[in-house]
């Protein structure tokens, strides 16, 4: 079990950037456009079998053909000013239908990705995640940051639509968890030297439990790497599905009793500092198709 | 290629601990699991072969890391534990491994498993032992479909009655244990012998019969199996009781027996009325 390299890029104090499944999505979405959108090349993985049980058997006329496990890749890209890295784990190695990594595997994992992204002389990481708030969902998701040392929290809020997590509504403290690898790896790359930011894209907290990704969140997660970047992108593709999930997101809507939906569009002009009973009350409209058995967790701060 | 970092090697993580080295020449090693077996197969067996080739049990493999321990099983009344063991059964040269299935790090398990059978008792080759749902009747005969890692090792075992199997899907951990072996260089195969589904709960005496004399040609084991013939006779006998009072019961048998398949309700009640009358008359 290792690491397997391709090959050697010659890259220039890349940063580095991670993303893993989540709530809604948000982060490995985001992660996955940004490799898109730089045409990022793989150039190596993390070996999957200590980590996973396979998905998947190829049997033909009685030969085991291979197996099929959930990818842990690298990929390289380099924009006008800047060398990148990025990764992209298709699952968090997890116990027992969970979600979300923990234990000796997610800190080995973590170690495996930090491994890498030393030896191309990486300074920066950026993960992201899903921030679960108490906002309205027409609202565009504010990014929500946590850093790893004091330096970075100036430097994150110079970016648009982004806020310290201290700086949200109700968390003067900024205190709580991220939970799996989008969290774990700032730790291990802070123990190791690292600078790391994780940038979490806000999600109404009535549909953190549902199935489908959030995209509109990516979106802005997006926007943020973007500027990190020095890039001017169009983010147009992401529109097809932002307005698939628009329209799920409204169905559920257009069923709340009127005198919920007024309290409920309070959050347009000011998010409550805590979900409240709205938050439950509103979760009971989304469609059975729709809700995910889910293990708690996710990049909510407590 | 470059191999940057290596994890813990399993065996230092999971040992086996060796109670006594038998006297083995490279021999095959047979794998049975007994967690979610379908008609008793892998277990009986494996307790078959060892009770009358003398098998010795050998070795054990330590479960800390591979199962929660949050608790304990329990099945018909019983405390079930994880066990895992080899045994050799010396004068026939097989290594036997019956092991409960690994809730937790299912490569270190098998890679340990095949570490150990190949550094310690220097094992040529792995056959894994296994029933498979099949939607025949119990009259009719078990077909054996094999999995094959290696090629080579395939051409090698023509003109047994074994079928090829084809499939794309979920895969079992015979098929994950054939893949690792076949990445240390040992060929394997895996055995799924048809067990009708209302039998899967139950025992297959006529599906193990199939399985053992397969065993017997391959191995040279000089097996006497008549007592299974005893055993399916047995059971026949009594489905066809159940049959002869239960019209219903024996419409859906003889559809199968047609080759007609059944929907969900009848399979579910065929299964309950052969589990129920053959946990009776246990």
């Amino acid at each position: 079990m290792g690491i397997k390299l391709y090959k050697k890029p010659d890259l220039e104090k890349p940063m580095m950037f991670v993303g893993w499944p989540g709530i809604g999505n948000i982060g490995i979405i985001a992660v996955n456009a940004l490799k898109d959108i730089l045409r990022g090349e793989e150039f190596g993985e993390i070996e999957s079998w200590d980590f996973f049980y396979p998905r998947k058997v190829f049997i033909q006329n009685g030969l085991l053909k291979d197996l099929e496990f959930p990818s842990n890749k690298f990929y390289h890209a380099r924009t006008e000013k800047k060398d990148v890295i990025l990764f992209i784990g298709e699952e968090q190695p997890a116990f027992g239908g969970r979600m979300y990594a923990s234990g000796e595997k997610a800190y080995e994992m973590a170690n495996l990705v930090i491994d890498v992204a030393l030896q191309f002389g990486c300074q920066r990481i950026y993960t992201s995640g899903a921030c679960v708030s108490p906002i309205h969902h027409q609202m565009k998701p504010r990014v929500c940051a946590i850093v790893s040392s004091e330096e970075l929290k100036e430097e994150v809020t110079r970016t648009s639509n982004t806020v310290l997590m201290s700086e949200l509504e109700g968390r003067s403290e900024g205190e709580g968890v991220i939970t799996g690898l989008n969290g774990l790896l700032l730790g291990v790359a802070k123990k190791r030297g690292l600078l790391g930011t994780c940038l979490m894209g806000e999600i109404p907290d009535w549909l953190s439990g549902a199935s489908f990704p959030y995209p509109r969140a990516s979106r802005s997660v997006l926007e943020v790497f973007a500027e990190i970047l020095g890039l001017q992108v169009d983010l147009g593709f992401l529109e097809k599905i932002e307005g698939q999930i628009e329209e799920i997101v409204e169905s559920f809507y257009a069923k709340f009793p009127s005198e919920m939906k007024e309290e409920y569009d309070q959050r347009k002009s000011k998010a409550p500092l805590k979900p409240g009973p709205i938050t439950v009350r509103a979760q009971v409209f989304i469609d059975d198709r729709f809700k995910k058995g889910g293990d708690g967790g996710g990049e909510s701060p407590s | 290629m470059t191999v940057l970092r290596k994890g813990v090697m399993a065996a230092e993580k999971a040992p086996v601990e060796i109670y006594q080295t038998p006297n083995l020449d490279h021999p095959s090693l047979l794998i049975g699991w007994q967690t979610h077996e379908l008609g008793k197969l892998a277990s009986t067996v494996i307790h078959f072969l060892n009770e009358r080739m003398g098998g010795r049990e050998i070795a054990e493999l330590k479960p800390f890391g591979f199962y929660s321990f949050g608790g304990i099983r329990f099945k018909h009344d019983l405390v079930q534990i994880p066990v895992s063991h080899f045994w050799a059964c010396e004068k026939k040269n097989l290594l036997i491994f019956k092991s409960d299935e690994p809730e937790f790090e299912y490569y270190q398990f098998l890679n340990t498993v095949l570490e150990r059978a190949e550094s310690h008792f220097q094992a040529k080759d792995v056959t894994t032992l296994n029933g498979t749902f099949s939607f025949i009747a119990h009259t009719q005969p078990r077909r054996i479909l094999t999995v094959f890692n290696q090629n080579e090792f395939k051409e090698g075992l023509q003109g047994y009655d074994i079928e090829e199997l084809t499939w794309e899907g979920p895969p079992a951990l015979s098929s994950y244990l054939l893949w690792i072996a076949n990445r240390r260089g040992i060929p394997g195969m895996s055995l799924w012998v048809e067990i009708p589904f209302y039998l899967a709960e139950s025992e297959d005496p006529q599906a193990i019969k199939v399985t053992l004399s397969f065993l017997n040609k391959r191995f040279n084991l000089d097996l006497d199996l008549s007592e299974f013939d005893l055993r399916i006779r047995k059971q026949h006998e009594r489905i066809a009781r159940l049959r002869e009072e239960n019209t219903e019961i024996n419409d859906t048998i003889r559809r199968l027996e047609n080759g007609l398949m059944l929907n969900d309700e009848e399979q579910s009640k065929l299964t309950k009325e052969v589990h129920d009358l053959l946990k009776e008359e246990k």
